[in-house]
């Protein structure tokens, strides 16, 4: 019992030391907090589906935000993973009956396989070109999974109907339908939170140096000794990997289908466009502009502007294109993204709080005595 | 056996001929300084050994065994390491990340001590050079005498038996580049069988640490030997200020 007691205690103590004492991240524990009781205090299902729709996109747009913002390669093609992830799960679970908990770490071993695989000659190229090649496999599979052939495997156009659910148990009334979604929020919650502990973790690890100092300057890496081609592929399998699970995630729970549109280039495009917002290299910052992606997109043009003004036909398919105008605004205003400026902000004030007591926030641990 | 053995070593861009049949050695522990006007292939020699650029004929050996077209770091790893005439930090980083990314290497990782972390070690190799008060200042807030001291820790950092100094003095005032030739004679000393060499224009800081020079002139080694003798050779006073004086 008193060893209980004394882990809750200093459990405690390194919690007011590590969230409490630090605004950004006490910000983001509060943020934390209030998704965690959104539900319970009644939230509608459609904006609780809107936020596991935020929660799924922010995996995917952090898993980008790892190989572009800390690593510079910059990948286009990242519906690639996030198509192989619905289909692989989707395929393993429907045509084969394997339950979901077993479909969605293969379906990831399949995704990993495949970053590994694609990322072995594309890495060679730089900048630009990469873009353009990782474009180019989206694409390419797209019309694959089209083809008449593969129509008993894939399902063709229409894709691979009738998932199962992450509840199955949660069905029939209406009432079950309300706690599902409720369910499936909470659990994409968690999947979120971990995912990006994990890939912050790994960023600010030895091993995310190296990843920055590739971004940095490729030819000094290699000056430095360091072989740059694995840790490229490290994190573009990384990345891959999570941007899978963000995949499976999704076909799983949106109309439970993997259709070919997983593989479309809008969807390649959503976690530039996120990342950008909130903030690229911080790993914290796509979540917050997952988050403001879903509400105006399912909200302010679904709901709220419809309500308002009375808009032609086309404007449901130009959602995408208003809110990259959204963006662009915005990120003239903040170059540096939205998250991002608000931490800024909070450490300035708490620069001001004890100026010369702290080195940057990452870097705490390595902080020297000061000199008398 | 000599430490490094350059053998022919020949490089041409396009019609240009870089380097023309470049031969020289650098035992153990030795000091040499390549001295050069502009456009001499001092800067291209380095890039060779280094494995950034492949020649087209000749060999470079380490230690007897061949390394000529490595990739860069496969030749870091073998024990080669340099510095760049422009430096090149990763400026996102703090000053002790950038160490620790030359650590971080196979060659970086296996030099740590037991029972001694990275950042130890970085730290420490901060200090040889004297950067620790620059410690977790990101590298784009630091000046560039400090950056130039900074490019000498990374290139030690995996504990090179050879080291390439390209233009180690270039843009520093003459106190950092008395403080800089401090700490190359102190390293000099700490680690008596490990090669250096080092690319100059500032021949009167090169003269007095160096034991032996070699000259190069419009790709061709010209004249060889220690600093005395070059500083009366005939040749290199043409190369230098013209002839007829």
């Amino acid at each position: 019992m008193r060893l209980v007691k004394s882990y809750l205690r200093r459990a405690y103590s390194s919690f007011v030391a590590h969230v409490f004492d630090v605004p950004p991240r006490f910000m983001a524990f509060l943020l934390f907090l209030t998704l965690l009781v959104l539900p319970l205090a009644g939230l509608d299902t459609y904006y609780l589906s809107m936020l596991t729709y935020a929660n799924v996109i922010a995996i995917f747009a952090v898993s980008w935000d790892l190989l572009v913002g800390r690593t510079g390669q910059i990948s286009l093609g990242h519906a690639l993973f996030f198509g192989i992830g619905g289909y692989a799960t989707g395929f393993l679970s429907k045509n084969l009956g394997i339950p979901i908990w077993v479909t969605i770490p293969l379906a990831v071993l399949v995704g990993c396989l495949t970053a590994f695989l694609i990322g072995f000659p594309c890495l060679r190229v730089k900048g630009p070109y990469l873009a353009l090649i990782t474009m180019a496999f989206p694409l390419i599979v797209w019309r694959v999974i089209k083809w008449v052939p593969l129509y008993p495997l894939f399902g063709g156009e229409r894709g691979i109907i009738g998932l199962p659910s992450f509840f199955p148990a949660l069905s029939g009334s209406i009432v079950a339908m309300n706690a599902r979604v409720q369910a499936e929020y909470y659990l994409t919650l968690l999947v979120l939170f971990v995912c990006s502990v994990i890939i912050y973790k790994i960023a600010n690890s030895r091993t995310g140096i190296v990843f920055m100092s590739i971004l940095d300057d490729e030819l000094a890496s290699k000056a430095c000794g360091i072989n740059v081609t694995k840790y490229k592929l490290m994190s573009f399998t990384i990345s891959g990997l999570f941007a899978t699970l963000a995949g499976c995630m999704f076909a799983h729970l949106f109309g439970r289908t993997a259709t070919p549109s997983m593989f479309e280039l809008t969807l390649s495009f959503i976690p530039v466009v996120v990342t950008f917002l909130g903030g690229i290299g911080t790993i914290y910052g796509p979540i917050v502009g997952a988050y403001v992606y879903a509400i105006v997109d399912r909200y302010f043009l679904t709901i709220l502007v419809p309500k308002l003004v009375d808009v032609p036909p086309w404007f449901q398919h130009a959602k995408l294109l208003i809110f990259i105008f959204i963006v662009l605004l915005l990120i003239i205003k903040w170059p540096r993204g939205v998250a991002r400026f608000t931490t800024d902000r909070l450490e300035d004030l708490e620069e001001a709080r004890d100026l010369d007591e702290r080195g940057p926030r990452i870097w705490k641990r390595y902080k020297t005595r000061k000199k008398k | 056996m000599h430490l490094l053995e350059v053998e022919n070593l020949t490089k041409r861009f396009g019609g240009l001929t870089a380097l023309k049949n470049v031969d020289f050695h650098i035992d153990e522990g030795e000091m040499v300084g390549i001295i050069g006007p502009n456009g001499a292939g001092k800067t291209t020699l380095f890039n060779l050994i280094s494995g950034l650029l492949k020649p087209d004929s000749g060999a470079v050996k380490l230690r007897g065994e061949n390394i000529t077209g490595l990739a860069p770091h496969k030749i870091v790893n073998k024990g080669i390491a340099r510095t760049f005439q422009i430096v090149r930090p990763f400026r996102h980083l703090p000053v002790i990340a950038n160490v620790m990314v030359a650590l971080k290497s196979p060659r970086g990782a296996r030099k740590i001590e037991w029972l001694k972390t990275m950042e130890r070690k970085a730290a420490d190799m901060l200090e040889d050079v004297g950067l620790s008060e620059l410690m977790l200042e990101p590298a784009e807030n630091v000046g560039h005498g400090d950056l130039k001291r900074l490019e000498m820790a990374k290139a030690l950092a995996t504990e090179p038996d050879l080291l390439m100094l390209d233009e180690p003095f270039g843009g520093l005032n003459p106190l950092e580049t008395d403080f800089l030739i401090k700490s190359i004679m102190r390293m000099h000393l700490d680690e008596p069988s490990r090669g250096i060499v080092i690319v100059e224009h500032k021949l009167y800081a090169l003269m007095q640490i160096v034991e032996r020079v070699i000259v190069l002139h419009q790709g061709e080694k010209i004249a060889e030997g220690t600093p005395e003798e070059i500083a009366k050779n005939k040749k290199v006073i043409e190369v230098y200020m013209g002839k007829g004086m």
